[in-house]
C-alpha cells in the first residue's frame, strides 16, 4: 500500500491540474502585477520600466486619497458594526426556541444574492423620485438626497452604502458566531448559573472568551471583503457624485479599464494587496487565539 | 408549561422588525415589477391594479437577460464540475498520498484565499486578450475555477483526512489502483463535502461582476450581473422593466437558497474555520 501511495506518477496526475492553474492564473499574474506597477504601461504602448513613478503619482492623486479614505472608513465601519450586530443577533437567536431557523435564514438570505442586483435595488429605494423619500413625504418630511449629498467629512452616500453593506453581509458574521456559540457545552452555562451568574454575566464570562477565535476569523473575512468592495458601489453610485464615493476597487477599475492606465492601476492593485495582508495580520495578532477545551 | 417572559417577547418583536427590514425591499421590487411604468409614480406602494408580465418579457428578450442567464448558467455549471474534480483530486493528493511537499503545497493553495481578484485583473486581461480568451466564456471559466480551488481543496482535505485508513488498505488488498481508490471509494464517500463546496462555488460565480465586466464586452457573451448592470442604469427611464430585470437576476439564487439553505450554512462555517 505504501508503494501505491508513494507512486510519483499518481502524485503528479493528482496534483498537476490544480497546480498548473494556480501558478498560471494566480501566482504568475501577481508577480506580473507587481512588475507592471513599476512600469509605464497602457493599452497602446508596451510596458516600460520607470521605477517608483506610479507610486509617486499615487501620493498626489486626489481621487486616490478619497478612495483610500472611503475604503478605510468601510473597513472600520464594517468590522465594528458587523462584530456588534453579528454577535447581538447570534446571541438573540441562540436564546430563542421557536423560529430560530426561520429568522436565521431570512437574515442570511442577502449574502447569497447578487450584490450587483441588490445595489441596483437599493439605488432605487434611495432615489429621490421613488422609494423612501416618497414614503417620507406622506408623513410630511422631505428626505435628504441620500446618494447625492456631498457635505461633511464622511459624506451621506458613504453612510448609506455602508448601511446597505451591513444589511447584506451581517448574516455571514451572525452565522459564524452562531456556529461557534452552539458548539459551547451546555454544562458550562449550567455550572455558571449554579454559581449565581445571570444570562448577561454568563455571556460576558463564558461566551465571549470562547468565541474569540471566531471573532478573529469573521473579522478578517469582513476586513478583506470590505477592502475588495466593488459591486454595491459600482451599481449604487458608480463612484459619483464627482468621485466622492470612490473606493480603491472602483478607482482601480476606472484607471485600468476606462483610461487604460495599466501600470498605474497595477500600483493600486498592489496597494490593495498589501492592505489586505497587513489588516489580516494585524487582526490575528491583536485577537490572540487561545485554545480552550469546550 | 413555561411562561414566556417579557424579555422573550421583546426579542421576538425585534426579530420580526429585522425580518421586515430584510424582506420588505425584496417584496417591494417584486410588487413594482408587475406594474406599468406610470403606476410606479402615481402609487409606488400599492398593489398593482392590473398585474402585467410585459416587463419580464421585455427584460428577458430586448434587455438580453435571457441569453445572459444562459451564459451564466453555462459558466457556473462548467466551473462547478471542473472545480469539484480538480479540487478534490488535489485534496486527495495532499491528504492521502505520501510525498514530502504535501503540507507546503496546501499552504500554497490556501494563500489563494487571501488574494483579491483585483490584483490579477490587469495581467490576466492583457494576457487573455493576446490569446483571444477575452470575450469568450472559457476565459471566464479559467479564473473562476482557479479562485474556487482554495476553498474546495481546504474543505475536501478535511474530508479525506477524516476517512479511516482501513478503507484504503482494504481497497488496496483487493487490488484496486490508486485511481480506482479515489474515484470508486473516496470520492463517493466525500460527496456531502463536494455538494457543499459546489453550492458555494456556484453562488459565488453566479454573482461575480468585476471579472465578467472586464473580460466580456460582446452582448451575446455577457453574464447575468453584467447584463443587468448595463440594462439597469441612470439612462434607462422605464423603471418597471428594470425592476423586472432585478427579479430575474435574483430569483434563481433565492430558489437554490430555499432548497439548500442548511448545506449552504454548513459550507460557510466549514470554510471559515481555518486549520
Amino acid at each position: 500500500m505504501d508503494k501505491l501511495l508513494r507512486n510519483k506518477k499518481a502524485i503528479f496526475v493528482f496534483m498537476a491540474p490544480a497546480f498548473i492553474l494556480f501558478t498560471f492564473i494566480l501566482f504568475i499574474p501577481i508577480c506580473q502585477s507587481v512588475y507592471y506597477s513599476f512600469c509605464d504601461y497602457n493599452a497602446l504602448t508596451p510596458a516600460k520600466f520607470i521605477g517608483l513613478e506610479n507610486y509617486k503619482t499615487l501620493l498626489s492623486d486626489k481621487v486616490l486619497i478619497i478612495a483610500l479614505k472611503n475604503s478605510i472608513f468601510f473597513l472600520i465601519f464594517s468590522c465594528v458594526t458587523q462584530l456588534i450586530m453579528g454577535l447581538f443577533l447570534a446571541a438573540l437567536l441562540t436564546n430563542i426556541d421557536k423560529g430560530r431557523n426561520l429568522f436565521k435564514n431570512i437574515i442570511y438570505l442577502p449574502c447569497v444574492l447578487s450584490s450587483a442586483a441588490l445595489g441596483l435595488l437599493w439605488m432605487f429605494i434611495f432615489s429621490p423620485k421613488l422609494g423612501i423619500n416618497q414614503l417620507l413625504i406622506k408623513f410630511g418630511i422631505e428626505g435628504p438626497l441620500w446618494l447625492m449629498d456631498t457635505s461633511g467629512y464622511i459624506i451621506l452616500p458613504m453612510w448609506v452604502i455602508a448601511f446597505v453593506a451591513l444589511w447584506q453581509y451581517v448574516g455571514q458574521s451572525m452565522m459564524l458566531y452562531m456556529a461557534q456559540i452552539s458548539g459551547i457545552s451546555k454544562s458550562l452555562y449550567e455550572a455558571s448559573y449554579i454559581d449565581g451568574c445571570n444570562k448577561a454575566k454568563s455571556f460576558r464570562y463564558i461566551t465571549l472568551p470562547l468565541i474569540r477565535p471566531m471573532v478573529a476569523t469573521a473579522m478578517s473575512l469582513n476586513a478583506i471583503g470590505s477592502l475588495k468592495f466593488f459591486d454595491l458601489i459600482f451599481n449604487m453610485t458608480e463612484g459619483g457624485p464627482n468621485h466622492k464615493t470612490e473606493v480603491l476597487a472602483t478607482h482601480l477599475y476606472q484607471q485600468g479599464f476606462k483610461y487604460f492606465k495599466y501600470g498605474y492601476a497595477s500600483a493600486i492593485g498592489v496597494l490593495l494587496l498589501i492592505l489586505c495582508l497587513l489588516v489580516t495580520a494585524f487582526i490575528n495578532k491583536v485577537i490572540k487565539t487561545e485554545q480552550y477545551e469546550m | 408549561m413555561k411562561k414566556t417572559s417579557p424579555i422573550t417577547i421583546i426579542i421576538y418583536i425585534f426579530l420580526v422588525f429585522m425580518a421586515v427590514l430584510y424582506l420588505a425591499p425584496l417584496f417591494w421590487v417584486f410588487n413594482v415589477s408587475f406594474k406599468t411604468n406610470a403606476e410606479i409614480f402615481t402609487a409606488p406602494f400599492a398593489l398593482p391594479k392590473a398585474p402585467t408580465i410585459d416587463n419580464f418579457t421585455f427584460a428577458w428578450t430586448a434587455g438580453k437577460l435571457g441569453i445572459a442567464t444562459l451564459n451564466s448558467f453555462l459558466v457556473c455549471v462548467i466551473t462547478l464540475i471542473l472545480s469539484m474534480v480538480i479540487g478534490s483530486m488535489a485534496a486527495f493528493g495532499i491528504a492521502r498520498l505520501r510525498w514530502k511537499l504535501a503540507k507546503l503545497s496546501l499552504t500554497y493553495f490556501l494563500l489563494g484565499m487571501m488574494i483579491p481578484v483585483h490584483c490579477v485583473l490587469i495581467p490576466l486581461f492583457t494576457r487573455f486578450a493576446k490569446v483571444s480568451l477575452t470575450n469568450s466564456l472559457v476565459g471566464l471559466v479559467l479564473p473562476y475555477l482557479t479562485f474556487a480551488l482554495p476553498i474546495t481543496i481546504f474543505i475536501m482535505v478535511g474530508f479525506f483526512e477524516s476517512m479511516p485508513n482501513e478503507l484504503i488498505e482494504s481497497a488496496c488488498i483487493d487490488g484496486a489502483t490508486i485511481y480506482q481508490i479515489f474515484f470508486k471509494v473516496c470520492l463517493p464517500l466525500g460527496k456531502t463535502g463536494l455538494f457543499v463546496t459546489g453550492l458555494m462555488t456556484f453562488i459565488a460565480n453566479w454573482n461575480e461582476l468585476l471579472l465578467a465586466m472586464v473580460f466580456i464586452s460582446d452582448d451575446l457573451k455577457k453574464t447575468l450581473p453584467v447584463s443587468l448592470s448595463k440594462f439597469v442604469g441612470p439612462y434607462n427611464t422605464n423603471y418597471s422593466q428594470m425592476f423586472a430585470a432585478i427579479i430575474i437576476a435574483i430569483i434563481p439564487t433565492i430558489i437554490v437558497y430555499c432548497a439548500f439553505s442548511n448545506q449552504i450554512v454548513d459550507g460557510l462555517t466549514a470554510g471559515a474555520v481555518k486549520g
